[in-house]
């Protein structure tokens, strides 16, 4: 497959070569399969084999693209599609600043991220799958939803000034697990990203789901009352709350627009938590990673936050172009986000709710529907969902209803973090929107934050 | 390829499915400009086609989409297979309303079309507007624009066959600038229906120049403004916000497959009960709300759906009290079966995919609510003693089951004693769904009322992005909590 697809490349690049273009081609497969859960049943089983093929055609400052769904041996139409790119970027307006092309200097090929095993999952297994993860836990007002979205993602790359090419070849799955009572509406999830079938464990997705639905079954429900709260961010929200992070904090090109809460002034400064260290990790095949970005960069691991001291911006190419920076290879549809583990050996719920405590805890370990309400002061909102726990003084777990929570990341994240897990897995950020794309953030299990209001308190699941 | 379509479909029949249907895209087009301080940042083309078919084998679907149409066999086959697969876990076998067979076709009211217009024309277009929005104050400037067109052929085992030809166009102008403080502030203004078609005549520049002097003006009001307070206070929510808040809180809430749980795994649930129907006071007498995909000329206005079914205006909550849903074949047959009792009769019409390797689910169509009795914007503000009115959506948050929600407006203008007395930034409002309907306490005539157009509604898994409007007058709520 993969040297059909750089031959293809080539044999494209030759047409543009011919006619004199300058243009940059982008090849997309996904391979996607998608099991969908929902009242216990297989509610949806799908397949969906997309091959997309981008055109970026330049003329001097102009520049405009084209792209197309088509079959591989449609040689005719991509040809097409390279006449109407660079038809296009003749009648563009020119940019105000120049533009760089990306070049490749040599051939980079990366399959280490691919696991034939995974991509070869059946439906039969990935129902065996589920069964095993939900084994017992199931009844008649307890259902299960879910899915097991699995797939090969494929992006290779040519342009005009090179003969060289490009090519990353990845496997991922990312699976999520919920388990939710029929009548009294609340639920309890447990997920797992795997880049290669051997990173599959239902056992432990059996396990974590096990202790939640005890704990909803048998402890009392509760409106909390509004006030502040020491919380535990299980691995979910802190992810989620990362991503929102690495896209209104860490990007040059947001900075430089107004949209993110650091600044210049701010490298090289305490602005977080001492026990906040984040890098973005080429390296870490668990994050679906580019180690060479679009424009033919070599990506090296590249500090973010060390310690809590602002490292500096990621400048992907085109906002360095305009902004007069230096890009630092994050021209890339997905960065490799690792947040360092801290100095506390908890692993899972149940040893979070062992541990002894001072005061109450509320765990919540997943934020659902977050949203910038003010990204100059960073500030997100979101509620709680699946499985939020008060962990009480006493030992005893009370089951809260769901609570929002309006907060500057640079609280979430600063001197009111009492303490992080040293344990550390990915967690699958992606999302399904448009094509594949398979991400992932390392974070650690759990991050105690104290102090944190809640503005919303539900009064029912 | 209808023909070897058809052949298909009755070859899966004769191997034990009980439903099979096709969706065929000869062309699914997209063009986009984006001009951002007067750099044309992009300039994109997308063309598709392929085909997406379902089929449903003993109770349980499967779905095969592919660009590849040369071996349609394989397709079909492969959906067929998927079938079989999760035909091993069915809980309640899939049963679809009754339907007419169909052979129609639908095209959307276009006057002019829009990819006849030169690129040059189109990019000159946002340069001007572009240049008016250059202003003292504006740091950020953006003029966007996107067209759509759509060929779908749908087929099914049932014998129906529609054509449907739908062109969409979006606009929109966004500027942003500093404050005192260095927060940013944005104004934003988004093209929604005017008149009865939506071609290249949309575009009318006097009518986008104006919204441009208008967003710079009130952008630099912003900039000087004071915060939002933090109290109670009645809201007085525009257009440019109602139609998320009913968007958010009444056409998410009520689309069945939510109330079924068939969106728990993501999206998440509702709080409506299938008990809920005829008699949940969702809101005061002043609110009816309605599904209406018979509105000429909207994205939510489609003429049939991916059932077959043609659209409709259906009632879902009549003077306060919940009525109706967004539907599509199969959930109306389950929510009646668990029910007990029928609920709905037959489908809303509602099943709508993104594209042809999506499978369709309830989307909403227009959501709209009827405009009131209380008269016009002046009316209403002269009516309310202490209040804010909030207009532009900066960030929304919802709750899982949709039972609360936290909006930050762009831009409020406080009211005191039915005087608008100024402006402030920063703007929120956050509730409980069901008591904040509740405190619907004025509803404006039509002079307030205008669709909305929403161009990037996301559900589903894997997710899909859809077209809808929303009909939505100018309206008033009490004791509501701001500026938090």
């Amino acid at each position: 497959m993969k040297d059909n697809i750089l031959h293809l490349l080539q044999t494209l690049r030759a047409y543009a070569v011919e006619k004199g273009y300058l243009v940059s081609v982008i090849y997309h497969e996904e391979d996607s399969s998608l099991m969908r859960f929902a009242n216990s049943a297989v509610s949806l089983n799908t397949n969906e084999h997309i091959i997309r093929l981008g055109v970026e055609a330049y003329d001097g400052r102009r520049r405009a693209e084209y792209s197309m769904i088509t079959g591989l041996d449609n040689l005719d139409e991509m040809k097409r599609g390279i006449d109407l790119a660079v038809e296009m970027a003749h009648h563009a307006q020119p940019l105000g600043y120049d533009m760089t092309i990306p070049v490749f200097k040599q051939d980079f090929a990366d399959e280490s991220a691919f696991d034939p095993a995974l991509a070869a999952m059946s439906s039969e297994e990935r129902l065996a799958f589920f069964n095993q993860a939900v084994a017992g836990l199931e009844e008649e007002e307890l259902l299960l939803s879910g899915i097991f979205s699995s797939g090969v993602n494929i992006w290779a790359q040519i342009n005009t000034l090179s003969e060289h090419t490009q090519y990353f070849q990845t496997t991922d799955a990312q699976i999520s697990v919920v388990l939710a009572h029929r009548q009294l509406k609340w639920e309890v999830t447990a997920e797992q990203s795997a880049q290669q079938k051997a990173d599959l464990n239902p056992e432990a997705l059996r396990r974590e789901l096990a202790f939640l639905v005890r704990c909803y079954k048998e402890q009392p429900a509760m409106q909390l009352p509004l006030g502040t709260y020491d919380i535990v961010l299980g691995q979910a929200a802190v992810a989620d709350l990362l991503s929102t992070m690495n896209w209104i904090g860490f990007s040059g090109g947001a900075y430089k627009r107004g949209f993110s809460f650091l600044s210049e002034e701010q490298v090289g400064q305490k602005v977080f938590s001492e026990q906040f260290t984040l890098v973005d990790d080429p390296n870490r095949r668990e994050t679906f990673p580019f180690r060479f970005d679009f424009m033919g960069m070599e990506r090296q691991p590249f500090p973010l936050v060390q310690k809590g001291v602002f490292q500096g911006f990621m400048w992907m190419q085109d906002d360095a172009d305009e902004f007069g920076m230096k890009p630092t290879g994050h021209t890339v549809p997905a960065r490799s986000l690792v947040m360092a583990g801290g100095d506390v050996p908890v692993a899972t719920v149940e040893e979070l709710a062992r541990m002894p405590r001072e005061r109450d805890v509320l765990y919540i370990p997943f934020l659902h529907y977050m949203n910038i309400v003010n990204p100059s002061q960073g500030v997100v909102t979101a509620s709680s969902r699946f499985g939020a726990l008060l962990l009480k003084r006493d030992g005893s777990i009370a089951v809260p209803y769901n609570v929002r929570l309006t907060q500057s990341l640079l609280d979430l994240f600063g001197e009111r973090v009492a303490w992080v897990s040293s344990v550390t897995a990915p967690y699958n950020t992606s999302s399904s929107y448009g094509e594949r794309n398979p991400t992932a953030v390392i974070v650690p299990m759990f991050m105690q934050v104290n102090g944190l209001e809640i503005s919303h308190s539900n009064s029912s699941y | 390829m209808q023909k070897q379509i058809q052949q298909q479909i009755e070859r899966i029949m004769a191997k034990g499915a009980t439903y099979v249907d096709a969706r065929w895209y000869p062309l699914d087009e997209t063009s986009s400009l984006t001009m951002w301080n007067g750099n044309l940042k992009s300039a994109h083309t997308n063309r598709e086609s392929g085909i997406g078919v379902r089929v449903l084998y003993q109770g349980a679907w499967g779905f095969c989409a592919s660009s590849e149409t040369s071996d349609l066999a394989v397709v079909f086959e492969k959906a067929l297979e998927n079938a079989r697969a999760a035909a091993e876990r069915v809980t309640f076998p899939v049963r679809l309303a009754e339907k007419d067979s169909i052979q129609a076709s639908f095209e959307s009211p276009c006057r002019v079309d829009p990819f006849g217009v030169p690129l040059t024309e189109r990019v000159a277009f946002l340069s001007r507007l572009d240049e008016l929005m250059a202003q003292a104050g504006v740091e950020q400037r953006m003029a966007s624009m996107d067209l759509m067109r759509k060929q779908i052929i749908f087929l099914d085992s049932e014998g129906s066959q529609i054509e449907k030809r739908i062109t969409e166009v979006f606009g929109g102008l966004r500027v942003s600038g500093r404050d005192a403080q260095g927060g940013m502030q944005v104004r934003t203004f988004r093209l929604n229906r005017r008149g009865e078609t939506r071609g290249w005549e949309s575009f009318d520049p006097d009518f986008f120049a104006q919204q441009a002097e208008r967003i710079v003006r009130e952008l630099n009001e912003l900039r000087t403004a004071e915060n939002c307070p933090k109290e109670d206070r009645s809201v007085i929510l525009l257009p440019g916000i109602m139609f998320l808040q009913t968007h958010e809180t009444i056409g998410h809430a009520l689309e069945l497959d939510r109330i079924l749980g068939y969106e728990l795994a993501f999206a998440g649930g509702s709080f409506v009960t299938l008990d809920d129907f005829g008699k949940l006071r969702y809101g005061s007498e002043k609110l009816t709300a309605r599904a209406d995909g018979t509105l000429i000329n909207s994205p939510g206005s489609f003429g049939y759906d991916d059932d077959g079914v043609p659209t409709q205006n259906t009632v879902l909550i009549d003077r306060g009290i919940l009525v109706g849903a967004i539907t599509g074949r199969q959930m109306v047959e389950e929510a009646n079966a668990r029910a007990h009792r029928t609920i709905f009769n037959g489908s809303g019409g509602a099943n709508r995919a993104t594209a042809f390797y999506r499978v369709p689910i309830e989307r909403m169509t227009n959501i709209n609510i009827d405009p009131g009795q209380d008269g016009t914007l002046e009316d209403i503000v002269q009516a309310t003693e202490r209040g804010i009115i909030l207009d532009g959506d900066r960030s929304w948050s919802i709750g899982s089951n949709r039972e609360q929600f936290h909006f930050a407006t762009e831009i409020g203008w406080m009211v005191e004693d039915g005087r608008v007395t100024g402006v402030v930034k920063n703007a929120t409002y956050k509730g409980a769904t069901v008591p904040f309907w509740n405190s619907l306490s004025a509803v404006g005539d039509a002079s307030t009322w205008s669709v909305q157009f929403v161009d990037n509604c996301g559900k589903g898994q894997p997710n899909q992005i859809m077209q809808l409007g929303h009909g939505v007058p100018v309206c008033r709520f009490d004791n509501v909590r701001i500026g938090e």
